[in-house]
């Protein structure tokens, strides 16, 4: 059986890219000059929603110094979307949201291209403005996309007004169940939408060689950047070159193709190579890809003895005004409203709408932290009305191997309960606290995503050797952790390879950073090259040796002779002649089956491969007279799978549950009645600083995980941030003694829950 | 209307010519080229663009370079010289925190400004004087750790005279 202690020691593994990064040598794309470059500015739309009726840029082109002006009419007419096509690269003939792309200016300097982007002309008819995403699916409110039955889209996509994706878990029937139940519990929250907030606002640098563009970009999918370059100027993918320099962080927020068609048609139109580097507050407003704000109604058939009969739920979330990527946000958040439970009936339905707001994309976990920020409090409301503790209630409905899920997909052996058991541990569950203080306790789950990815391992006649992968490094460390497994499969040091990455002419095609999938999948593909390589390098030195291959064993550099040493040949000399090339993809994992047939609108989410799995609890301590809560301690349990570098698998998890600190707290975008942003900037919307930080306690329940990532791995990114506010909300419950129904729980909110006022 | 100016960056001078209302991060990233300090905010919010000058730690991204005329400015690149990797620096790589790396340059100046004023800081001292760096990645924990284990293992060397003076001799000595 696995166990925490089993994990065979490894060396303690310093980055590669390390050394760069903490001398100042290192570069960003922001970092980058190319010679004769120019600078772009974005003219952004002036109302929220409104029909374009002028658009006059010639002003702006006779601005001495503007090398180029483009606008939607100077490019190929197509939509570009995930699930649904929806949006041009400039806004053509309407403008959706306060952060739409009207023009594009490059100049010589950056003042005369800001200056170009105020001198075009444009006059609007305004348009009336939904921002309110729950009226925004009621009868008569006047539908964003009037054309969205024309779209292309993915064809599970079930669309009706402004409802871009309807998404339904069903399992037995919950009408039934709430019948049958000893007490049915009902509660509403309510997230605001949040922000990823890496701290490198994002920069693209473009430059045209004849017909192929090279594109340095700050993005977390370099992959999924070059296949929407292709599509929107209509150009082959092979090209157009994506290379990511260093990427200052992304969670979720640099995902998708985020504006290098824009700077690529800009410097063709220019001649000259093209740099755009975004303000903070643009990487605020005009990006798409936020938390989306999502209302949540919860209800629960129980029995007295804490049997879940029955799950009802219906979740509204805010898409914004474009699909981007983010098309599935509605079914993964059912997924989350059914939570890691055996629940025997259920019915969970999520309308993912459009409005005139900054469109919602995958952060970290998307939808998983609001969802569970909403649903652990509703569980421990359950818990309360029958009167039961709710740690005891999760251990008695939580998952565990061969219990069904959501959809009837039955559960390999998996450490769910054993999370609890171990978090409640860290935290000292029973102890007495004094009255300002209080535990609260939350569980999650996110899967892991699997998708093809493909990696080359090249070795050198000195010994040495290059991976050559797609896999992006967004400063998890999951790349630069590739050749501590490498070197281990090939008998070599880790210091033997550099990585050739984070370029789209050097590998194949991979998802990128985003999925929690860089190990689960690309480390497959590396490892498969890897070996790929061994089975070369065992062929050439049985030849070499004058022995049967099956007598040798690859270690220190060499290939030799199993209980003869010195019998051997070395890496290099094998490599000599540069005939080592290993090439690997890997068997791509299935997603499991259930019973799904009754679910409307299956994009994906209707199981969960190897389900990662996260209990968190934590210790705070509230001042009811002004609502501001500390956070004390946070111990964090996972399951996630066997854990390869212990060290980088930590820091995702600290870093994570401080980005759940001020998800919980502080972290929340405010709109105006016409969906503009109130506090684009980290003055207002405040980020988890040092003096705030909680003391985190982390733990790995490290059962090996069939058929999913290397070695019985599973994702770690991603669930971190899951349960954190879930956990903060029901120690502040504990307190406070009533939940708190809003997200980011500022001292406000807190304060007026405390005094019933409702919040 | 480009003036005449010369900043003294981790030892050296740099004759430049500068508009005046360049802030000193614009002029030390594209005029003299040194890019290890990063823009974040633009906002005074993140301290990814942390400079010392004369030993005191400042956004950068919110100073005029015309206001560092003749005053010693120090940026990451000059805390270690070159590509060399000083304690605290192996520290933070020693100690998970370095993930992204973009925060890396202020965290570590204002390490080096608060060691350099407080060579054995207790943990809150760290954290309070880390808190105009935001990090997106580490959760922090790493970071504090690197700068207390420095403190702790390297007490003599914090004793001697601040980097950037010792550094700007041996740059006139050479």
């Amino acid at each position: 059986m696995a166990d925490t202690d089993a994990a065979p020691p490894r060396p303690r593994f310093l980055r590669s890219d390390g050394k760069e990064k903490v001398t100042g040598a290192g570069r960003y794309t922001a970092d980058l000059t190319l010679t004769g470059q120019a600078f772009a500015k974005f003219r952004y739309a002036d109302h929220p929603h409104a029909r374009i009726t002028r658009l006059d840029t010639s002003k702006a082109r006779a601005l001495p110094g503007v090398v180029a002006v483009v606008t939607q009419d100077d490019l190929p007419d197509v939509r570009f979307g995930g699930l649904v096509q929806d949006r041009t690269l400039f806004a053509k003939d309407v403008v959706r949201f306060e952060g739409e792309i009207v023009a594009g200016v490059a100049a010589l300097t950056e003042e005369i291209a800001a200056e170009a982007a105020r001198q075009i002309e444009v006059d609007y008819e305004p348009l009336p403005v939904v921002s309110d995403f729950v009226a925004a699916m009621e009868p008569g409110v006047p539908p964003i996309h009037p054309d969205l039955a024309s779209y292309e889209k993915d064809e599970n996509v079930v669309a009706d007004g402004n409802t871009m994706a309807y998404s339904t878990i069903v399992k037995g029937d919950a009408d039934a169940g709430m019948a049958e139940a000893d007490l049915v519990v009902r509660g509403r929250y309510v997230s605001d939408a949040s922000q990823g907030v890496p701290i490198e606002p994002r920069a693209v640098v473009a430059q045209w060689r004849g017909d192929e563009v090279t594109i340095w970009s700050s993005t977390q999918v370099p992959y999924a950047a070059r296949e929407g370059v292709a599509h929107t100027l209509q150009v082959p993918e092979a090209n157009v070159r994506i290379v990511v320099p260093l990427l200052g962080g992304g969670f979720g927020a640099k995902c998708d193709l985020h504006f290098e068609a824009q700077v690529a048609a800009l410097a063709r139109a220019a001649g000259r190579p093209v740099k755009l580097v975004f303000s903070r507050r643009e990487e605020f407003t005009a990006i798409a890809q936020r938390r989306e704000g999502i209302v949540m109604e919860f209800e629960t058939g129980v029995t007295r003895e804490g049997r879940l009969v029955a799950r009802r739920a219906k979740l509204v979330l805010d898409k914004g005004a474009y699909c981007g990527e983010g098309g599935f946000l509605g079914q993964m958040a059912a997924m989350h409203a059914c939570g890691p439970y055996v629940i025997e009936h259920i019915f969970v339905e999520a309308f993912l709408n459009y409005t005139n707001n900054q469109p919602s994309g995958s952060v970290r976990a998307p939808t998983a932290p609001q969802v569970c920020w909403g649903l652990e409090q509703h569980m421990d409301e359950v818990a309360r009305a029958i009167e039961m503790d709710p740690v005891e209630l999760r251990r008695r409905s939580l998952i565990e191997q061969g219990a069904e899920g959501p959809t009837r997909q039955i559960f390999d052996e998996i450490g769910m309960k054993r999370t609890l058991e171990r978090a409640v541990e860290m935290i000292g569950y029973e102890r007495e606290l004094p009255e300002d203080e209080g535990i609260g306790v939350a569980v999650g789950w996110w899967p892991c995503m699997p998708a093809s990815s493909g990696a080359y391992v090249h070795l050198n006649g000195d010994g040495s050797g290059t991976i050559v992968t797609g896999a992006q490094e967004n400063g998890s460390g999951a790349v630069m952790a590739m050749p501590m497994f490498v070197a281990e499969e090939l008998g070599m040091r880790p210091e033997d390879f550099t990585i050739l990455y984070q370029d789209t002419a050097a590998a194949n095609w991979d998802m990128g950073s985003c999925g929690s999938q860089t190990t689960f999948n690309s480390g497959r593909a590396i490892l498969a090259a890897a070996a790929d390589v061994r089975e070369q390098l065992l062929d050439a030195a049985a030849e070499e040796l004058e022995v049967d291959r099956q007598d040798l064993e690859l270690a220190d550099g060499t290939v030799r002779v199993k209980g003869s040493p010195d019998r051997s040949v070395s890496v290099g000399d094998l490599a000599g002649a540069g005939t080592i090339h290993g090439k690997g993809s890997g068997d791509v994992p299935e997603v499991p089956g259930g019973d799904t047939g009754g679910c409307v609108g299956r994009l994906g989410n209707e199981t969960f491969l190897a389900p990662q799995l996260i209990t968190q609890a934590a210790h705070v301590k509230v001042d009811r007279a002004t609502g501001v809560v500390r956070v004390l301690k946070v111990a964090a349990a996972h399951d996630s799978g066997m854990i390869l570098n212990r060290s980088g698998a930590d820091g995702q998890v600290t870093g994570g549950v401080v980005m759940g600190v001020g998800l919980a707290l502080s972290e929340g975008t405010q709109l105006d009645d016409e969906g503009r942003q109130r506090n684009p900037a980290l003055l207002d919307y405040k980020l988890v600083t040092s003096a705030d930080t909680p003391e985190i306690e982390v733990d790995w329940i490290q059962v090996p995980a069939k058929g999913a990532g290397p070695r019985g791995s599973k994702g770690v990114g991603e669930p971190p941030q899951v349960p954190t506010a879930a956990a903060i909300a029901n120690a502040i419950a504990s307190v406070v003694g009533t939940q708190v129904r809003q997200l980011p729980m500022t001292p406000e909110r807190v304060w007026a829950a405390s005094r019933g006022a409702g919040a | 209307m480009k003036t005449a100016a010369t900043l003294t960056v981790n030892g050296t001078d740099y004759p430049i010519e500068i508009d005046p209302h360049r802030s000193l991060l614009k002029a030390v990233r594209e005029e003299i080229g040194l890019t290890g300090s990063k823009e974040g905010c633009d906002d005074s919010e993140c301290g990814a663009c942390m400079m010392l000058l004369d030993g005191r730690p400042v956004n950068s991204c919110s100073y005029l370079a015309m206001q560092a005329v003749g005053k010693q400015i120090t940026t990451v690149e000059g805390l270690a010289g070159g590509l060399g990797v000083g304690a605290l620096q192996a520290e933070f790589l020693q100690q998970g925190g370095v993930q992204c790396g973009f925060c890396t340059p202020g965290m570590l100046v204002s390490a080096t400004a608060l060691l350099r004023r407080n060579p054995r800081p207790t943990e809150d001292e760290v954290r309070l004087a880390l808190a105009g760096n935001l990090c997106r990645c580490t959760g922090y924990g790493g970071i504090v750790k690197a700068v207390m284990e420095t403190a702790a293992g390297h007490e003599p060397e914090l004793a001697s005279p601040p980097v950037h003076e010792a550094r700007h001799a041996t740059h006139r000595a050479g």
